[in-house]
């Protein structure tokens, strides 16, 4: 029987997630301070899902792991991401400024 | 009924007739366990997604008065951890005792180094005025969106500065047990589960770092 842990990266391999994450993570603060407006937003999730991916297919083993693992993790991820979206939907839809209500009771800038 | 199968760690229960079983079970609880987790921040994420939305201008100008050099910090050390905690499980699959208790010591290091830079960063925080909700008394921004995200930044990293704390003590625990020798090669499924929980609290400061700290 094959055991699960056979197909782990090395230690070498660790290393070389590790320098990636990093070199993701300075090039994520140089992008924020270079891209403005919306795009800077879109190009830091983007970089942070890459950072992401990288931690959960090799540190956590789900590229090599059992494929019900990825199964149950991606799931939940894409609840998440329902959720988010179904909100931003909601906030981004409204026509009537008077039914959004900040915190202080006043009706929300449109 | 078939008798229980005995291993070096005493009897298995009687649904498993192997170790690997076992442990193939309890990594898959580990992973709902995960997921559920992420689904505790989501609720969070998405206060965050609307309000952002609907403040962006205030949220822009909030973020300016975070800590950009201590939340950085953080982030490399937070990766940092996650390499050696990898590297802890891979000394114990390869037998080295003493090499794995040292990583671990490492990752607990990172991990109480974090919590000490966030408890320095909340402090200058509070004597600015920057405090959530009804304290909010900084003198620079008026209240009107800011304070959503102040409150949110206190509640998404203090809801991981818990787990860093929680997984800290996990893996003391981890330690002392790897000391002992309660690992070998082939059976450490609890030093394996406390590394993937500490690899979660990685990934979710990956994006808590650019949400809250990085808005432009």
């Amino acid at each position: 029987m094959t055991r699960e842990t056979d197909h782990e990266p090395g230690a070498a391999g660790y290393v070389a997630v590790w320098l990636a994450l990093v070199v993701l993570a300075t090039a994520t603060l140089f992008l924020s301070r270079a891209v403005t407006g919306g795009w800077g937003l879109a190009v830091a999730l983007v970089i942070a899902s890459v950072k992401a991916t990288l931690v959960a297919a090799f540190f956590m083993h789900l590229a090599h792991g059992r494929p019900i693992h990825r199964i149950v993790f991606a799931v939940a991820i894409g609840f998440l991401v329902v959720l988010v979206i179904g909100v931003l939907a909601d906030v981004g839809t409204r026509s009537i400024a008077s039914s959004y209500v900040d915190e202080l009771g006043q009706p929300a800038p449109r | 009924m078939t008798a229980a199968v005995e291993t070096a760690a005493g009897p298995l229960p009687v649904q498993y007739d192997s170790l690997e079983r076992q442990h193939a079970t309890a990594r898959l609880g580990m992973w709902v366990f995960l997921g559920s987790e992420s689904l505790l921040f989501a609720g969070l994420l998405a206060l965050y997604a609307a309000y952002r939305f609907v403040y962006p201008a205030e949220f822009h100008a909030a973020s300016a008065h975070a800590n950009l050099v201590i939340g950085t910090a953080n982030t490399y050390i937070l990766l940092t951890s996650s390499l050696t905690v990898a590297l802890a499980i891979h000394a114990t699959r390869r037998g080295h005792r003493r090499r794995t208790v040292a990583l671990l010591v490492a990752t607990i290091a990172l991990g109480l180094a974090f919590d000490v830079l966030k408890v320095i960063e909340y402090a200058g925080h509070l004597r600015e005025g920057l405090a959530p909700g009804d304290y909010y008394a900084f003198a620079d921004l008026p209240a009107r969106g800011v304070v959503l995200y102040v409150t949110l930044y206190y509640l998404l990293t203090g809801l991981h500065a818990l787990h860093v704390t929680g997984g800290v003590g996990a893996l003391i625990w981890l330690a002392v047990r790897a000391q002992r020798g309660a690992f070998t090669p082939h059976s450490h499924v609890a030093l394996e589960l406390g590394g993937l929980y500490w690899h979660l609290v990685d990934l979710v400061w990956i994006f808590l770092w650019p949400l809250l700290y990085l808005i432009r």
